[in-house]
Formats: C-alpha cells, structure tokens, sequence
C-alpha cells in the first residue's frame, strides 16, 4: 500500500476528476492526499479527505483583479493571461510549499495536474515518480503546433521555472510526466492511441457522482425533443447576448428549452423556455435530447456520457479545440459565439435534433467512454508506478 | 487621415472580407480603419479567422498567406496585430 500525494490547482474542472481518481486508489487500501489551496478546493474533497494546505493568494484585491481578467479576456491575449498571470505565480507560489510538504508526508508518488505545474518541479528534484493529468481533451494534443514562436514563449517561461527550482532545462513539453500521462478523454476524440507516446493512457472522463442541490420543475417540463442550453457557470458576464440569440431561435421551435442563465438578464420568457441559474445539470441531462453549450469539457464529457449530440459555440481557452474534436467525431456542430444570429442557431439545433448521424456518433463517443474505464482504469494506471 | 488610393482600396478589401465572415454587426461601432485591433476591437474568433485566411486566398491568390504570417509572430504580435498590419502584409504580397 502507497502514499499518493495529488497536486491541484484552484479550478474546479481541475480538481473534480481526480477525486473519483483518489476514491477508488483509497478503496484498493492507498493512502491518499491532496495538496491544494483550502479556501477553493477544500469543499471539492470528500469531507474526510487529507489536505495539504497551499498558500492562498495574499493581496485580495490582486485576486480580484485577475478573476476579472480572467472573465473578460479572449483569444490570444486569454493564453498570454492564463500563463504569464495565472500558472506561473500559481507555479512559484506553490513549490516551497509543496516542498515542505512532500518533506513532511512522504509520497511514493504524486500525481500532478497538467496546470499545477509546481508537482512537476518538486516531484523531478527529489526524484519521486509523478503522473501528469490532462483534464481536458485538448490537454494532449498540440494546439501551438502551428505556433513556434508562441510555443518558445511558453518554453522561455517554464525554463525559468526550472532554473529556480535548480533544475536542468527538460525542453519542450517538460511540463508533462515523461513517467505517464492520464487523459480523461478517449481516442474517439482525440484521435488514435497510437499517434501518442506509449506512456500516455486514456482512461476517458472521470465524471464524480457528484450530489445536486439545485431544485428543478420537473412538472413544467413539455413533450421531447428537449435542449438544455448551457454556457458555463463562469461565463454568464459575457454571455448575454447569447441567452437572448438562443431564446429568440428557439421560441418558435417546436422544443422544450431549458437555460442556464440568470433570469433577471434574460428577460421575458417564451413559453417553451425554463430558465433558472443552476439546474442539477446530472439530472437534467437524463431528460434532454441535445446540449448547446460552450465546449468546456466538462459539460461536453457530461453529454456525450449520455449519447448526447451538442452545438458548440466555444468562448475561449481549450474550447474552440474541444468543439473541433466533437465535430470530427461526427457527434455535434460548432456555431459561433459573439456574432451567431438567430436562424443559425435555430437551424444547427433542428440539425443534431432531426439527423439521426449526430446521435449515432454521440452513441459511440459514450460507448468509447464506457470503455475506457474511468476513474478505476486511472487507478490502475498509477499503481503501475508504484516503487 | 486620408489614405494614398493603394492602401484605401486593400483597406475595403479587407473590411468587405471580415463582414463576409463575421456579419454585418462586426461595423456598428463604425467602419474599420488601420488601427482596429483584430482581438480587443473585433473579438474575431478562431473559426472566423481561419474563414478570413481562406477569403484571403480567393481574392489575392496563395501569395497572401495569413495563416503562414500569423505562425511566424510572437504572442504579444498576435495580441496586438491591426487592419493596418495585415494591409501592409497584402499590400507587400500583390
């Protein structure tokens, strides 16, 4: 039996999968930790769960400022925020704490979120095996590829980070386990298995049982076909138009429509349409026969665990990626976010509703998750490891 | 500022190309000009950029390039890259 540290960084698609992951390494009788901040990550644990406190961002207004950011910036300037703001202080902040802590507890291995990039660090100076894991579908493949300039950007910062960890430079992709990389996703996504390194498993999504507070008027809810609109919990700022672009396609369709959305921004309600700001979304995807959301993985690994087909119209960071992947698999269309018009929308959603092809290859996608074996196949896979 | 008849005509060009692919609402806040940023004014998307490219290269032939362009810039570049910047790139290619 082993003492397995994971490391995670303050996000929550971040940190949700690996809890699915440390259940069943705990149920095969390891020993298992997180190293996290308490205030954002705490209440994502299993309540007996042992954490390992990392340093909260001290200046609240600093963190203010970058949630901010975070919210608004899109594009290239969302990769140029997302690293030079976000990852790399998260990195430094993290690394002497994490130190003192591995010190302290003694991991046989870690395993490190592909952001937590400090895991990495403290895992290669003291010689510890470590695991990378990728979240997101996106996560394994190259998306700077085209991009060399950017990718020497990426590669200038994480070499600083080596060099203030005493470490010899790994080159490009070094922030990545050359001992295993876990990727929540499959190859119905991502592409043959064998285009990647030998070290890489894809264990599909690590989707937790998660338990649903938010209420739901199942008794409102009318005839099927059904389409649950979602644009993400962090996205509702930018989002506006969008509610407005969905409500004005869908209210003379001949579908129930349920959105996520703040009701107070959406105005008026056609209807078809049931509107609330959370919905218990496990349980609603139960009812539905299409998802429009904006690619994050989660959503999309969510629905496509049901057989779902999806419209994507994908805001920012991996999401653009994510909706290529679905589109290639045949399970769903990409429409665009900021300017998509109404008929478009309308004419993407009567698409994934009316021809069978997109739930067929939905189906697929579901029966290549199914198969890959989940939060028990990323277990195994670790133990693999194991001294 | 009045533009020599060159770069007002590339300048159109551009503008007729960017509405073929984003839509008509891409001008309300008013028409493009050289300094309109392809990130923070017009919040182009992926797909619309990729489209873009692909416009490019009917209308100007292979010469006009914008994805290679855009694969030899640095981050700050891509960030900052203007109309006017991708109308010195055509102007320098036709």
């Amino acid at each position: 039996m082993a003492r397995i540290l994971f490391v995670v960084p303050p996000l929550t698609g971040h940190v949700n999968p690996t809890v699915s992951v440390g259940r069943a390494l705990a149920a095969r009788g390891h020993q298992v930790a997180w190293a996290a901040h308490p205030g954002a990550v705490g209440p994502l644990l299993p309540t007996d769960a042992e954490l390992l406190p990392m340093p909260e961002h001290v200046d609240a207004d600093h963190a203010a400022a970058i949630a901010d950011k975070a919210r608004t910036t899109r594009g290239a300037a969302a990769l140029k925020f997302l690293w030079e703001d976000f990852l790399i202080p998260l990195a430094r902040s993290m690394r002497p704490a994490l130190d003192a802590a591995v010190a302290a507890w003694r991991p046989e291995l870690l395993v490190v979120d592909q952001q937590a990039v400090a895991g990495g660090l403290v895992a290669r100076a003291r010689g510890l095996p470590w695991a990378s894991t990728a979240t997101t579908s996106a996560g394994v493949t190259d998306p700077l590829a085209g991009l060399p300039q950017v990718k020497r950007w990426l590669a200038d910062l994480f070499a600083d980070l080596e060099r203030a960890a005493g470490l010899p430079p790994s080159g490009d992709g070094g922030e990545l386990s050359p001992h295993r990389v876990i990727a929540f996703t499959t190859s119905a996504l991502v592409g043959p298995a064998d285009r990647f390194p030998a070290h890489y498993r894809f264990v599909g999504p690590s989707i937790a049982d998660r338990p649903e507070a938010a209420a739901f008027p199942w008794d409102r809810l009318g005839p099927r076909p059904r389409v649950l609109v979602t644009m993400g919990t962090v996205n509702v700022d930018v989002s506006t138009r969008f509610y407005a672009t969905a409500i004005a396609a869908l209210a003379e369709q001949a579908v129930q429509v349920i959105l996520v959305a703040p009701p107070e921004v959406v105005g008026p309600l056609p209807p078809n349409v049931i509107c609330q700001r959370y919905v218990p979304q496990l349980a609603v995807l139960r009812e539905v026969d299409a998802v429009v959301c904006h690619g994050g993985h989660n959503t999309v690994c969510e629905a496509l665990a049901r057989g779902l087909p999806l419209v994507i119209a994908p805001i920012k960071d991996d999401q653009p990626i994510v909706a290529d992947q679905v589109v290639a698999a045949g399970a769903g269309l990409r429409i665009k976010f900021g300017r998509v018009q109404p008929p478009e929308l309308a004419a993407a959603v009567r698409r994934v509703l009316d021809e069978p092809h997109f739930r067929t290859a939905a189906a697929a996608v579901q029966a290549s998750f199914t198969a890959a074996g989940g939060a028990a196949a990323a277990a195994t896979a670790l133990e693999e490891l194991l001294p | 500022m009045t533009l020599d008849p060159a770069t007002a005509a590339i300048l159109a060009t551009v503008e007729r190309l960017v509405i073929e692919v984003a839509g008509d609402e891409i001008t309300l806040a008013g028409p493009l000009t050289l300094t309109t940023s392809f990130n923070a004014d017009l919040e182009l998307e992926s797909i619309e950029f990729v489209a873009l490219a692909e416009q490019l290269q009917a209308h100007y032939g292979a010469q006009v390039d914008f994805v290679g362009w855009i694969s030899t810039k640095q981050l700050d570049e891509i960030i900052a890259l203007t109309v006017g910047d991708l109308v010195t790139f055509i102007a320098a290619r036709t």
